[in-house]
C-alpha cells in the first residue's frame, strides 16, 4: 500500500430508493459522528499494512476459553452441547455488550471501540427466556416442511359448495392471522441483544414456521376456488399483539393465547377437515404451532419465576392479560370463523346447528386449554378470564 | 445384569412441541414420536430411559409424569378435553 486513505471525501453510499431528505440528513450525521472512530481503525490497519507488518494480535488466546474442543452428543452438536464450557455458554442475566460480538470471544480490549446498537433494548434475561427454547430449537430445524411439495395438492378432492367455502374461509382466517406470528417475532428479534442467541435462533424458526402456514393456507384457499372474507374482529386482536408494551407481554398474548387458540383448532383438524389434504395440513402445522405455544408457556414461567418484583410482576399482567382476552375474544366471536368451523365440524351448511353443538365443545376446550397454560406459568387466570368458559350460544 | 427401566411416562395430554425430544441425553435417545398419531404425540421408551428427569422442567403443559411418585396414567385436565369432541365427533359420523 503506496499511502494512507484519506477520508475526507468518503461519503456514504447513495440510496436508490426514494428517502426522505430528513431521513438521509439523520444518517449522513450520524455517519459523521462517527467517522473519526472507525476512521482510526481504518487508519491503524493500513498504515500497519503498509510497514508490511502483521499483527497476529488475534492468535493470543489471553483471557479465552481457548483449548476445549466442543464434543458434539450422538444427536450432533446441539446448542446445549456447546453451552456446557464457562464463558461462552454462559448465558447473562442481563446483556452489557448491545453489539454484535459473539459471546465467549475475546472482546474486552476492544470494548471502548465497538458502536452501541441503540436498538438492542430487551436486555434482561427474564425478559425472553424459556428454559426449553435450545431444544425446541433444535426441534424446530428438525421439523421443518415444505408447503409446496410435503402436501399432496394434486390429490385434493373438490367438496359440496358449502363445505369448500367453509374450509377456504377457514383458510382465509388462517392466512389472515399467521402473519402477525412472524411480524411479532421480527419487531422483537432485532431489539434482542446477541447475548440471547438462542432465542434469537428459535424466534428465527418461528418467523419461517409462520412464512409456510401464511403460504399452506393461502394455497389451499386458492386450490379450493380462491380467498373469501377478511374480518374487522381479526385485525384488531392482530393489532393488540404488535403494539404489545413488552416482549413479554406480546408473547403472552401471541405464543400462549392466541396461537394457543389456533393449536386449540388445529388439534382439532381431523374433525374440521373434510379432506385428507386437509388433515395432513392441519397435522403439519400443528407441531409447528405447539412449539411456539411452548416457548409462550415456558417464557412466561421464566418471567414470573425471575421478576424482581413479583408484586408488580402479577399486576401488570393480569391489567394486561383483562385487555388482551377481550381483545382475543373479539377475534374468535367473528362470524368469519365460528360459522365456517362449525359447518365443516357439522358435515354441511344443512347440519350447522348440529356443528354449532361440536363449536360449542371445541370453545370451551380452548378456553380451558388457556386457563392451563397459564397456570403452568404459575399466572392463575381462572378466577379473572375475560373469555367465557362457555360459548355465547350455549344456554 | 439388565439394567432396571425407567420410571417416567409421557401422558396423552402432550401436545407434540418436542422440548423433551431434544433435552433426552443423545446416547439415550428414549423419546420417540408416535407413529400415526394426528396429535404429534411423543411417548418414552422405558427400556431405554434412564429416569434422569431433564426432559421433565421443559415440558409446557406437564404431561411428563414419575411412575415412581404419581399415578396418573391417562392424563387429566383441559388437554384431555379434546377426547369430548372426539366422541361428539365419532357420535355425530354414526348417525
Amino acid at each position: 500500500m503506496a499511502s494512507t486513505p484519506d477520508l475526507s471525501d468518503v461519503k456514504p453510499l447513495p440510496s436508490e430508493a426514494p428517502m426522505h431528505p430528513t431521513t438521509v440528513a439523520a444518517y449522513e450525521a450520524a455517519f459523521e459522528a462517527h467517522q473519526h472512530r472507525w476512521g482510526e481503525i481504518l487508519q491503524e490497519n493500513a498504515e500497519r499494512m503498509a510497514r508490511g507488518s502483521y499483527s497476529l494480535h488475534w492468535m493470543n488466546t489471553d483471557g479465552s476459553g481457548w483449548g476445549k474442543r466442543a464434543k458434539p452428543s450422538s444427536r450432533g452438536l446441539t446448542y446445549t452441547d456447546i453451552n456446557k464450557y464457562k464463558g461462552s455458554g454462559e448465558i447473562p442475566t442481563m446483556a452489557t455488550w448491545k453489539n454484535f460480538t459473539p459471546r465467549g470471544s475475546i472482546r474486552e480490549p476492544y470494548a471502548d471501540k465497538f458502536p452501541e446498537v441503540v436498538d438492542y433494548e430487551v436486555l434482561d434475561k427474564w425478559e425472553l427466556w424459556s428454559d426449553n427454547v435450545e431444544t425446541l430449537f433444535e426441534e424446530a430445524k428438525a421439523r421443518q416442511w415444505n408447503a409446496t411439495k410435503d402436501i399432496a395438492w394434486s390429490e385434493l378432492e373438490a367438496l359440496p359448495e358449502d363445505l369448500e367455502k367453509a374450509t377456504c374461509q377457514l383458510s382465509t382466517f388462517l392466512t389472515e392471522v399467521e402473519f402477525v406470528a412472524g411480524d411479532f417475532p421480527a419487531k422483537w428479534l432485532y431489539r434482542i441483544p446477541q447475548e440471547f442467541l438462542e432465542v434469537k435462533s428459535f424466534l428465527s424458526t418461528q418467523i419461517m414456521d409462520e412464512a409456510r402456514h401464511q403460504e399452506v393456507f393461502r394455497k389451499r384457499a386458492m386450490a379450493g376456488g380462491g380467498l373469501l372474507h377478511a374480518s374487522p374482529g381479526f385485525e384488531w386482536a392482530l393489532q393488540a399483539i404488535m403494539e404489545a408494551p413488552t416482549h413479554t407481554m406480546g408473547t403472552f398474548l401471541l405464543n400462549l393465547l392466541g396461537e394457543g387458540l389456533v393449536l386449540s383448532i388445529f388439534r382439532s383438524g381431523e374433525m374440521i377437515a373434510k379432506t385428507q389434504v386437509d388433515k395432513e395440513i392441519f397435522r403439519r402445522c400443528l407441531q409447528d404451532e405447539a412449539r411456539h405455544v411452548s416457548y409462550g408457556v415456558m417464557q412466561l414461567k421464566s418471567y414470573i419465576d425471575n421478576h424482581p418484583d413479583p408484586q408488580k410482576c402479577m399486576d401488570d399482567l393480569h391489567r394486561f392479560a383483562d385487555v388482551g382476552e377481550m381483545v382475543i375474544l373479539t377475534s374468535f366471536s367473528e362470524a368469519a370463523l365460528v360459522e365456517p368451523t362449525a359447518i365443516l365440524l357439522g358435515g354441511g351448511l344443512k347440519k350447522i346447528d348440529d356443528g354449532m353443538d361440536g363449536m360449542a365443545k371445541l370453545w370451551r376446550m380452548s378456553v380451558e386449554e388457556y386457563l392451563a397454560r397459564c397456570d403452568r406459568a404459575g399466572f392463575d387466570r381462572s378466577e379473572r378470564c375475560k373469555i367465557p368458559l362457555d360459548a355465547p350460544w350455549v344456554a | 445384569m439388565a439394567r432396571q427401566p425407567g420410571h417416567f411416562y409421557i401422558d396423552a395430554t402432550c401436545i407434540g412441541c418436542g422440548a423433551c425430544d431434544h433435552a433426552c441425553p443423545g446416547k439415550v435417545d428414549a423419546i420417540y414420536e408416535v407413529p400415526e398419531d394426528f396429535l404429534g404425540r411423543f411417548a418414552i421408551r422405558l427400556e431405554d430411559c434412564i429416569d434422569c428427569g431433564i426432559c421433565v422442567p421443559l415440558c409446557p403443559v406437564a404431561c411428563i409424569h414419575d411412575a415412581r411418585t404419581e399415578g396418573i396414567t391417562e392424563g387429566t385436565g383441559a388437554y384431555a378435553k379434546i377426547r369430548e369432541l372426539q366422541a361428539w365427533a365419532e357420535q355425530q359420523s354414526g348417525t
